[in-house]
């Protein structure tokens, strides 16, 4: 094999690769991307063989084949050389030659066959959706997602399509069973089964989603599903990724309906006070107190290390005096991804879970469970 | 920093704690040899002064204790009674300085340098502790004054039973010239063999020692080490409640007889675990990981370990990681003593659960534990408990203090 590229096209797609690969050397393989020419273009394949991802590049091809190298090491390489065109070639025995101006660099790669096996897809199954939605969902529930390895159902985000009024909604979910996140969005395209049964997309699998989404080549994607794993395609790019294989609890029993007690108060200035209210607070003495009487809302935290801190905000509230503790990470974490100016709290007494929305939109619901008192 | 010349130190030590609580409970055994040993296969505790007259000694197994002396009586421990006395002779304490620092169940320091205008000489604060403890509880303890905590329990060690030994300031080098190294606290048997290869034998040799050579030697602790034989320790009484955060919350137990089979080891584990995220949840502590220890028959003795994702004290969840731990382990003999731990420790107010079912569950843990608290340890706990024989602490351990959440309530 061997072809030219451009420094900035090659190092921008070993960039892209780099999230995919493993990082923990259990399998040396799946450290290293395969690099494929034929005609007139290279395609780069990582995988863990949770996620995978193919992105294809056209270039100058000059001789056909398939190469695995370190996907790091040639990423380093690659930010480095010193000119724009970097000619890469394989020789005997999996050996890597890469040439740049007067640096030569000459690696050693793993044999291509040992490489795992990535499906290929079928384009006529995928649904077309809009990239910006899915990123925006994403952001909105991914800061939920539980990273306790034993609770393998929670790993992920719960994606769901139904037709509510004739319209269809996507929603995605994500809880790691002290909060939950719920995003929905009216989306144009058909629902598939999988989608109508619901599917838990994987963390690191809808991270990669959020980024590609993010990239600003084409606006629109495509998703399907075959063999238990999700496939999206945008522009050059082909992420596969295994589906969790679980049962996601069933969220609409933990969206408490009988909070009566509405809060508002600006968006900002909550953000700021819990801030600084939990700077007192920390790993080992977590928590915020809050405490709502009419008008007023009163923030404070204490820290028998260092000391205690409170503050007062305006907020709107007509209901009987109400004391509550949380975690504010969790409240920040919600805060942190709307961008409405008035949030709601939706409470019910000290012990109940609390639901946190912007005040005058729907679409977002955020559940956090208070902390005893 | 305040001259360490001027403050007044008291070391108090029970005589023969547990054996003479237990000689004047029971009239029966005063004044003759006992041992005091604990439950199962265990080991004498504590042996009597009349009994040490024959050579018993703490550590000995009951076979040897025998052999030493045959008339020795053999008294199981009444654990629940020696702890609740060593509270209220703190309580005593307390009442002469706020300044106590609980060096063990028997052995505590006292700074009495604030208190001495209240009450006069440090003798005088001595013989009225003494006389409170004779008269509330029938003991006897020995008691050494001096400058510094070193001296003064130097001192405690000088006289025993019933002792007072004050070491003035001026006669400190005069005494240490020939008290042997290894009656310093600190020195162990390793340190005192490794001091002898260079001469040193008493105190009074070890404080004129060139401190390069030990600092060559021993890094640090060399510059130490010379301060002690010269009778100097600037070490701070510090009282119980002031004492560095505790690390761990832990319970180990010997077991009757060694066991192999892993269905008896899980049921140690769960015991074990439970009494773990008892005593972690009684104090509002959570930890984020969890040891598991074992003991071979043969005493080889290792621990394992696994760090959470989140901080638990829910004794399911310390159960679950350690037979985790177990299963990573290939056990090579049968095993004699099993640990449980959990370490990474945060105070934090519980964050309550969303789902109902976890919900429900730590709910019916605080319940469990509400029960417990009133009726006693394991008065309802889990299913597959209740064939073990004896649950709960059998054993005072060196970390037990009067209160907070080093005090474990033992059998």
């Amino acid at each position: 094999m061997e072809f030219k590229i451009d420094k900035e096209t090659f190092s921008r797609a070993l960039q892209k690769i780099q999230g995919i690969v493993e990082k923990r050397n259990t399998m040396p393989i799946l450290s290293n991307v395969l690099i494929e020419a034929h005609a007139d273009r290279i395609e780069l394949t990582a995988t863990d063989l949770e996620v995978g991802m193919k992105s294809s590049y056209e270039t100058t091809v000059t001789r056909e084949g398939r190469i695995t190298v370190s996907a790091k090491k040639l990423h380093e390489i690659v930010k480095e050389l010193p000119e724009e065109v970097i000619s890469f070639a394989t020789k005997e025995n999996d050996w890597v030659e890469i040439r740049c101006g007067k640096a030569h660099f000459s690696i050693v790669g793993l044999s291509p066959e040992e490489f795992p096996y990535f499906p290929k897809v079928n384009e006529e199954s995928l649904i077309r959706i809009e990239g910006a939605l899915l990123a925006d969902m994403i952001e909105k529930t991914a800061y939920a997602i539980c990273f306790d390895e034993t609770k393998y159902n929670l790993n992920g985000t719960f994606v769901k399509a139904t037709v509510e009024d004739d319209r269809p909604i996507l929603r995605m979910v994500a809880t790691d069973g002290h909060r939950l996140s719920i995003a929905e969005k009216e989306f144009h395209g058909a629902v598939g089964p999988e989608m109508a049964k619901g599917v838990i997309f994987p963390k690191k699998g809808i991270f990669e989603l959020k980024k590609i989404c993010e990239e600003a080549t084409t606006q629109e994607l495509a998703l399907g599903f075959m063999d238990n794993s999700a496939v999206i395609k945008k522009g050059n790019t082909v992420v596969v990724m295994r589906l969790v294989d679980g049962e996601f609890p069933d969220y609409t029993r933990v969206v408490p309906v009988a909070n009566d007690k509405i809060v508002t108060v600006a968006r900002d200035p909550f953000l700021h006070s819990l801030r600084r209210m939990s700077i007192l607070s920390s790993e080992k003495f977590k928590g915020i107190r809050m405490e709502l009487n009419g008008a007023q809302m009163v923030i404070s935290s204490s820290n028998p290390e260092l000391g205690e801190a409170s503050e007062e905000l305006e907020a709107s509230y007509s209901g009987p005096p109400l004391s509550i503790r949380f975690n504010a990470k969790y409240l920040l974490d919600v805060l942190a991804v709307l961008s409405e100016s008035e949030v709601a709290l939706v409470l019910r007494d000290e012990l109940s879970p609390a639901i946190v929305k912007p005040a005058a939109v729907d679409g977002f619901t955020a559940v956090i469970m208070p902390m005893r008192l | 920093m305040e001259s360490v010349h001027e403050r007044t130190i008291l070391h108090v030590d029970q005589n023969a704690f547990f054996a003479s609580v237990e000689q004047e409970a029971n009239p029966e055994l005063r004044e003759k040899p006992i041992a005091v040993i604990g439950r199962g296969r265990t080991v004498v505790t504590t042996a009597s002064y009349e009994a040490r007259a024959f050579g018993v000694k703490t550590g000995m197994t009951t076979w040897e204790a025998r052999r030493a002396c045959p008339s020795i009586i053999l008294v199981v421990g009444n654990n629940a009674a020696y702890t609740r006395i060593s509270v209220q002779i703190k309580k005593i304490f307390l009442d002469y300085t706020p300044l106590v620092e609980t060096f063990s169940i028997d052995e505590a320091f006292l700074d009495v340098t604030g208190s001495l205008r209240l009450f006069g000489s440090p003798e005088r604060i001595a013989h009225l502790i003494k006389a409170r403890i004779r008269h509330g509880f029938g003991l006897t303890c020995s008691i050494g004054i001096a400058s510094n905590k070193l001296l003064a329990k130097l001192a405690s060690e000088m006289q025993k039973p019933d002792g007072l030994t004050v070491i003035r300031p001026e006669e400190t080098a005069r005494v240490l010239e020939t008290v042997p190294i290894e009656a310093l606290c600190g020195i162990g048997r390793k340190t005192q063999r490794q001091l002898a290869l260079l001469g040193i034998r008493t105190c009074g040799d070890l404080g004129r020692f060139p401190v390069e050579i030990l600092r060559r030697r021993f890094g640090v602790i060399g510059e130490r080490l010379v301060m002690m034989g010269q009778g100097r320790d600037d070490s701070p009484v510090v009282p119980d409640e002031e004492a560095e955060e505790v690390k761990s919350v832990g319970h180990s137990t010997t077991l009757d007889r060694d066991i192999s089979g892993r269905h008896d080891i899980l049921r140690y584990l769960l015991q074990l675990s439970e009494m773990v995220g008892r005593r972690a949840r009684r104090y509002g502590v959570a930890g984020k990981t969890v040891h598991l220890t074992v003991r071979y028959a043969d005493f080889t003795t290792f621990g394992r370990q696994q760090t959470l994702p989140l901080s638990t004290n829910d004794s399911r969840e310390i159960y679950r990681e350690a037979v985790r731990i177990l299963d990573t382990l290939v056990l090579e003999q049968p095993v004699r003593l099993l640990g449980v731990r959990i370490t990474n420790l945060c105070h934090q107010r519980e964050q309550l659960p969303l789902f109902h079912h976890e919900r429900c569950r730590m709910l019916a843990t605080g319940a469990m534990d509400a029960v417990n608290d009133r009726y006693g340890d394991f008065s309802v706990t889990f299913g597959s408990l209740l064939d073990n024989e004896e649950k709960g602490s059998f054993v005072i351990s060196p970390a037990w203090r009067p209160e907070g959440i080093r005090n474990v309530d033992v059998k």
